[in-house]
């Protein structure tokens, strides 16, 4: 990809006569690209029987014509051709629109006229290690090559600088200005050292070197294929974040996920890790020939191994023998072969059960908070256990004004039923004025009614749905379902007499649209808002405001004890005119399974106030009498419904939640997708054109013969495969490794292609170096952050990016490092500062994706929702500290990603990744502008501003230094000034719109701030949040 | 712009692309009128020549459209109705999960009688009477073929050039080769409505409309109803246009200081993104305000055109966008897949779409835009001749079928008012001018001015083209002359 940008940085004609040729970096890549192909290693593509990548064979007199005669050109047959103005004589032919360019011919003149001497491809020979000084290695070898270049290196980053390099780099956070100048300011000569060790001590250090292996190793939180369903591979994220933060060698680190479930005396956690070849996307879409499906994933495993340990563009052999790598068809199946054992299955893992196999077991995470996470949680309790007169009384005043206009001229009216729609149904719907009848028992469903409304005077203010009990259902019952509705718990053993059987339903969602024409379906994009919900009978876990969850596993269904019909109404935020919005759909879904759906539904359009209540009986009853005679019972249980029901602590029972949730992800078993051998292996055969259906000859493991061979005594399974890719002898494991981990560190790697070493890849910028890390990495015992350490102490890194025009045009993309590296921030990241900055961050580690604000229900415009008991099919935001967790927790849905930070180019996550884009888009200005996310950090940014004591200069510089890392200049502060009076005077006595610029997000604002002020400075920190230098690392 | 002008602005942006970018203030036009922080070569460049059209609309029908009953009727199907479909015919082929289990493959003719439409008497189904009167315009291609016969695959393979994912999509490629002409809109903007006749529909993914391995500044722009057309679009509350207008003064002040300071051109890029954010801020709802269109135009197409999100709501924007010159346009139409109760199931989907696309080429044609607007009426497959389920049962309905399958296209460098391509006399095997979907890929290439075997991106090592390693060929025989 980024060829010619290096071509025209290294390689002008001057130094090209000058230096000489190197087979590898001037000669192979023209070959391979122009050559290779029909004259290289796939023999079934080969013309002529001709071989172009082996000396021998281009050197060898074929009857009289001989391909290359080094050193005389003139008999040279393909150098004849290559000038040849015949075009069936022409090489490459006209027709393979490839052209070798006049310095290509030029190289290829000069290399011929020199001998055509041919070199091993250099990443397949050991690692030559140079004879440097450790410490010194890596600024020796680039400063090197910069004399070569006439160039020389940069002064150092200034101290702010730097420490925002650092931070980001080892912990994807930005410091906070305390920690700048308290680095700015030490005088300690090893202060730089001290705050590298620092951060490697961090537990963040785990979660920012996480995040490239999750883009390598596809990670997500959805099978990714079709219905792309929900499945759990969180266990799985908290292995790789520890595995870091323990510095777990590489070789381990391989070895573990590769084959942990085959290691001797295996722990739980070694087979969390074999996660990694469990990340492939599957598919559950009924209809899919389950063959093929297993192919694909162990295809997917065999291209992810290439990509992202390897970097060897294995993928190409599927279909024929590698173009220009030395990668038979064969070898690559036997790749395969090591994979094919696993007893997955071709279509599973539907309805949020992971397909299989898979484990479930305890996190691996080491942490440290549990005593104070279960302090936080007695305290929570003991608050919402607590009466609080206050509440209370707010909250009884309020439902006795809600008690005494119950009923409030009500009136139910028949509505007229046009039609009704379901996906998966073809009859069995029985229509008759109001009523619908569903005749057929079915597992689930989700039912489009579509009616007219009556025609009223008044408005409707709701609607209700009353299910009859009917006497052919079971126990004449109101549904099919069984009894128990409860999921089984799969450990428990069931009933020895099976209960009593009372047909039931479950409402799992319902929602609405009006209109002025009738609509088969709800608008996705304009459902009424729902004010309150309530009902005559509801079983205690499932209450009315249960359908208001769209999720399958909550929802409103009626206590079994209920005789007669049952119902429930809902009542909209605004009124509908029927006459304007003559007709309204309502989307009715039983999505829970088990049958539990309904038969005979009866549909009322309502006036006035609804004459039920969503208050329980009992607590209607202690309401309505007398404070004063109510029993302490009565009056505990007032408070208990109250605590677990009012608004009012609505926060601290979402708190309470998150913290139980946060406990039990610590120290409970989850379930988790690992590696596994089936009982009865399949067998792996070459495919035809990799056609799952073409099977040819039966092949073993094995790896390719252009490398060396597994080492003496290993097994010929994954551990065997693992034992020889972490060998000391394969030339790629570790260079491949200290690439990519160059690359998070200088923007780029060594080698500009981390996924390809191949042919085809770019030859390294500096080999020598390449090769000197990478056996300084095994030779450590592949000790990361010993590597890690090496680069950030290097002069090289802590260089100024600051860089001139003509060192600009010169080398656009810092590949010769003659300044500091400078890039833009990963999409993760770029919400993670902002978190930071804001205060707002919650930093605890792992643990469970979640949910922060998406703007709508994304999910749902493209899922199956509704026919599918598959989960993450309708997106429910989280509340609390949930919203403010870290990005690379956020829930990745692979064919519906999360907007903000696709915007910054985070892949889907549905392949391999390991070189993420980096564009610069108007999208990304929206996001970071108006994302509700962003606009909540501004309003905490500022809150935490107005905190700080001082003037407005004082506190301008303090936002600014937090955000940014550095003081403003006073040009800067100027500007910020201006636009802080701007602010101020716009919003001068216009509280409404300050309060509405303070309305956003759900945490809490401090309310003894003037909202004027707070608004104001709310937009200055916006703009402060939008510098470009806020998502960049200089 | 003429045509000449801005091919030569297209050629000089490539050599730009191609080569190296200049110190502070370069700023490259993106399929968002932006620029990769890296510079993007094209290994070799391609060749342009003049194109046939500019822009391409796509009318995606997702899920499976029945060519069966909506464009390829044969006699024989109402010889053969209720009857075995004979094994020659069917042959061998693999058939889904769902019907490779079927004791009988009974013959199911056209749901609906149809008509002979347009000078060449092409039949087409009474199910889409509006679509019936554009017969002359468009070219109905009935040889369409794929070797994908499951949803995920077959329209991924459509919409990316693979059956797997990680391929970018076509839209992506034509704002990748061609960039943008309107700078105050993405080149690519996909929308997506809900058919009534199946709903929830097949999924859909991002993938479809996504970038793959190109720059993902040119994946597509979702386009939704509501306040947030493009996500993230309007100002928070509280904050008014020209507060912001403003605060983006201040904020471009800010970061040119720096950038000279540093030496940074990516950030004077940025400072042009918030530009054109901001621009994209008045210029998208301007798009999305309908009201300035007629009554005459908003009832041409049908009533569900004031319902926002609908496909006919989408036809309009669509229209609208490509009036403003927005380079490839794509509605995805969900709920085409009837597995069963097809004969209440395909009239739903078929009213869905039947007026507003036949108002949508016409309004393109009556404003001049079809001559230089590729438009591609497509899916992912066909369906089977025979029944899925019990023939007659009202569950009934029909299998994917990728052997065969009818898909049209019109406008800017298509013949239009003819037909290319049949199948045998049960519409199942192809018999004549077999169109594979890359050939298909090559053909809109070709019509925006593209060679499709020169149009390459280099990824892990290869030269990656839409339309793959196979070889593809230019339907050159509905090119029109």
């Amino acid at each position: 990809m980024r060829h010619i940008a290096l071509w025209i940085s290294v390689a002008t004609p001057a130094l090209l006569q000058a230096a000489p040729l190197e087979y590898n970096r001037d000669i192979r890549p023209i070959l391979s690209e122009n050559c290779f192909s029909c004259h290289g290693f796939d023999e079934k593509g080969r013309k002529a029987k001709l071989r172009m990548d082996v000396a021998e064979e281009a050197y060898a007199d074929r009857d009289g014509v001989i391909a290359l005669k080094p050193g005389d050109l003139n008999n040279s047959d393909a150098w004849k051709r290559i000038t040849s103005e015949d075009a069936d004589e022409l090489m490459p032919p006209p027709k393979s629109h490839l052209k070798l360019t006049p310095s290509d011919k030029q190289k290829l003149k000069r290399w011929i006229e020199e001998g055509a001497k041919y070199d091993g491809h250099w990443s397949f020979l050991p690692p030559k290690r140079s004879p440097f000084e450790a410490v010194h290695a890596i600024d020796t070898l680039i400063r090197k090559r910069l004399t070569e270049e006439g160039l020389t290196a940069a002064p150092p980053a200034d101290r702010a600088t730097l420490i925002r390099r650092l931070s980001l780099d080892l912990t994807g956070l930005p410091p906070n200005s305390m920690e700048v100048s308290r680095f700015v300011n030490d005088p300690s000569p090893n202060a730089y050292e001290a705050l590298v060790d620092r951060f490697f001590k961090s537990a963040h250090f785990g979660e920012r070197m996480a995040l490239e292996w999750l883009d390598a190793a596809r990670y997500a939180d959805t099978n990714g294929f079709s219905i792309d369903g929900g499945r759990h591979m969180w266990l799985w994220r908290d292995w790789v974040i520890q595995a870091f933060n323990d510095n777990k060698p590489y070789d381990r680190f391989l070895l573990e996920q590769i084959a942990g479930d085959l290691l001797p005396e295996r722990t739980t956690a070694d087979l969390i890790a074999t996660g990694f070849q469990r990340n492939n996307m599957v598919t559950h879409e009924g209809g899919t020939i389950p063959e093929e499906n297993l192919t694909n994933y162990n295809a997917d495993r065999v291209k992810t191994l290439g990509e992202a340990v390897l970097g060897l563009t294995l993928g190409c052999a599927q279909c024929h023998d590698h173009k220009f790598d030395p990668i038979t068809q064969k070898e690559y199946f036997q790749l395969f072969a090591f994979f094919n054992s696993l007893g997955d299955k071709g279509l599973d893992g539907n309805a949020g059960i992971n397909p299989g196999p898979f484990i479930e077991a305890k996190t691996p995470l080491k942490t440290e908070e549990l005593p104070a996470l279960r302090a936080r949680i007695s305290s929570l309790r003991a608050t919402l256990a607590r009466p609080d007169a206050k509440i209370l009384s707010d909250w009884e005043n309020r439902q006795q004004t809600l008690l005494s206009k119950q009923g409030l001229d009500f009136e139910a009216h028949p509505a007229e039923i046009l039609k009704v729609s379901t996906p998966n149904r073809g009859g069995g719907i029985e229509i008759d004025g109001s009523s619908v009848r569903l005749k057929q028992a079915i597992e689930m469903g989700a039912f489009d009614v579509s009616m007219l409304l009556p025609k009223v005077a008044k408005p409707i203010t709701g609607l209700r749905i009353t299910v009859h009990p009917v006497a052919t259902l079971p126990g004449g019952g109101w549904g099919h379902g069984p009894e128990d509705k409860r999921p089984a718990k799969k450990k428990e053993a069931p009933a020895a007499t099976p209960p009593k059987m009372k047909g039931s339903f479950m409402l799992t969602s319902l929602s609405a649209t009006s209109g002025a024409i009738a609509s088969d379906q709800i608008n996705l994009h304009k459902l009424e808002p729902i004010a309150r919900t309530s009902a005559n009978s509801w079983e205690e876990k499932y209450p009315p405001s249960g359908c208001l969850d769209p999720r399958n596993d909550s929802g409103w269904s009626p206590a079994l004890a209920s005789e007669g019909p049952v119902r429930l109404t809902v009542t909209f935020s605004e009124p509908i005119d029927p006459v304007r919005t003559p007709f309204l759909t309502t989307q009715l879904v039983f999505g829970h399974g088990s049958k539990l759906t309904p038969e005979h539904i009866e549909l009322a359009a309502i006036t006035g106030t609804d004459d039920d209540s969503d208050l329980p009986a009992e607590i209607i009853r202690i309401l309505r009498s007398p404070s004063e005679q109510r029993s302490p019972a009565q009056k505990a249980g007032l408070w208990n419904y109250c605590a677990t029901h009012s608004e009012a602590l609505a926060r601290a029972r979402t708190d309470l939640a998150n913290l139980e949730e946060r406990l039990a992800s610590l120290t409970q078993d989850f379930p988790t997708m690992v590696m596994n051998v089936a009982e009865k292996p399949r067998e792996t055969f070459i495919l035809e054109r990799g056609d799952y259906a073409k099977p040819t000859l039966k092949v073993a493991e094995g790896t390719p013969r252009a490398l060396p061979p597994m080492p003496e005594g290993a097994p010929a399974n994954r551990l065997g495969l693992a034992q020889w890719l972490i060998m000391k002898d394969n030339p790629l494991t570790a260079r491949v490794a200290v690439n990519r981990f160059w690359k998070m560190f200088f923007g780029i790697g060594i080698v500009a292609t981390p996924a390809d070493f191949g042919a085809q890849g770019e030859w390294p910028t500096h080999p020598e170096l390449l090769d000197w890390l990478a056996s300084e990495f095994t030779e450590s015992g592949w000790d990361v952050k010993h590597l890690l350490k090496r680069f950030v102490l290097s002069d090289t890194y802590r260089q100024s990016s600051v860089a001139s025009k003509e060192l600009l045009e010169r080398d656009p993309q810092n590949r010769l490092l003659a300044r500091g590296p400078r890039f833009r921030l990963p999409a993760e990241l770029v919400r993670d500062a902002v978190l930071k900055t804001s205060g707002l961050l919650t930093e605890y580690i792992g643990g469970p994706s979640v949910n922060p604000y998406s703007p709508g229900d994304l999910w749902r415009e493209v899922s199956h929702y509704g026919s599918s008991p598959a989960t993450a099919q309708t997106f429910v935001q989280d509340h609390g500290e949930k919203l403010y967790r870290r990005s690379l927790y956020t829930y990745w849905k692979r064919t519906a990603a999360p907007p903000n930070m696709s915007a910054f180019d985070a892949p889907n996550r549905e392949v391999c990744t390991v070189s993420r884009g980096n564009t610069t888009t108007p999208l990304q200005a929206l996001v970071t502008l108006n994302d509700p996310q962003f606009v909540e950090a501004a309003r905490a940014l500022a809150q935490r501003t107005l905190h700080q004591p001082g003037s407005d200069s004082t506190r301008l510089r303090w936002a600014f230094a937090e955000a940014i890392s550095r003081d403003p200049k006073p040009e800067e502060l100027h500007i910020l000034k201006g636009a802080l009076a701007r602010e101020r005077a716009g919003y001068a006595t216009k509280t409404d719109r300050a309060q509405k610029a303070l309305s956003v997000g759900e945490s809490v604002r401090d309310l003894s701030l003037s909202p004027l002020e707070h608004a104001a400075w709310m937009q200055v920190a916006s703009l402060i949040l939008n510098l470009s230098e806020a998502v960049t690392r200089n | 712009m003429n045509p000449i002008a801005e091919r030569f602005l297209d050629l000089n942006r490539r050599r730009f692309l191609g080569g190296i970018s200049s110190g502070i203030g370069s700023i490259a036009l993106g399929s968002l009128g932006a620029t990769e922080a890296s510079i993007r070569p094209v290994p070799g460049g391609f060749k342009r020549f003049a194109p046939k059209a500019k822009r391409v609309l796509c009318l995606f029908q997702s899920g499976g459209l029945s060519h069966v009953d909506l464009f390829d009727d044969k006699p024989m199907l109402h010889e053969h109705a209720g009857k075995e479909l004979p094994p020659s015919i069917k042959g061998t082929q693999r058939l889904t999960g769902m019907t490779s289990g079927q004791s009988a493959y009974p013959v199911v003719p056209p749901l609906k009688t149809g008509k002979r439409c347009g000078k060449h008497g092409t039949w087409i189904s009474d199910l889409l009477p509006h679509i019936q009167t554009l017969a002359d315009d468009i070219c109905i291609v009935k040889s369409l073929h794929t070797e994908a016969i499951n949803h995920d695959p077959g329209i991924t393979y459509m919409n990316t050039g693979n059956q797997l994912p990680g391929y970018a999509s076509m839209g992506a490629w034509v704002s990748y080769g061609l960039g943008t002409v309107n700078e105050n809109l993405p080149a690519f903007i996909a929308m997506v409505s809900q058919g009534t006749g199946k709903n929830p529909g097949q999924p859909i993914f991002s993938r479809l409309w996504g970038s793959g391995f190109l720059p993902s500044s040119h994946q597509g722009v979702g386009l939704r109803p509501g306040k947030n057309p493009v996500l993230y679009l309007q100002n928070p509350p509280g904050v008014e246009p020209a507060q912001r207008r403003a605060a983006l003064d201040d904020l471009a002040k800010l970061n040119t200081l720096r950038a000279e300071d540093l030496g940074d051109p990516e950030t004077i890029t940025r400072i042009k993104a918030y530009e054109m954010a901001y621009r994209m801020q008045t210029s998208v709802p301007d798009l999305a305000d309908i009201s300035g269109e007629s009554t005459e135009t908003l009832e041409s197409y049908g009533p569900e055109v004031h319902k926002p999100g609908s496909y006919a709501a989408n036809c309009l924007l669509a229209r609208r966008l490509l009036e403003r010159n927005v380079r490839f346009v794509q509605l995805f139409h969900r709920g085409w897949d009837q597995h069963i109760a097809i004969t209440k199931q395909l009239p739903n989907q078929c009213r869905d779409i039947d007026q507003p696309t036949a108002a949508l080429l016409k309004d393109l044609k009556q404003r001049g835009l079809l001559d230089d607007t590729l438009v591609v009426f497509t899916t992912e497959f066909g369906r089977t001749v025979f029944s899925q389920g019990k023939l007659g049962d009202a569950g009934m309905g029909r299998d994917h079928h990728g052997r065969s399958f009818t898909v049209w296209l019109a406008g800017g460098g298509i013949q239009g008012g003819i037909e290319y391509g049949a199948t045998d006399d049960f519409c199942y095997n192809i018999v004549e001018n077999p169109v594979h979907i890359r050939d298909l890929h090559a053909t809109i290439l070709h019509c925006m001015g593209i060679d499709h075997a020169q149009f390459t991106h280099r990824f892990r090592g290869l030269n990656v083209r839409l339309t793959g390693v196979e070889e593809a060929h230019v339907v050159k025989a509905i090119l029109a002359t």
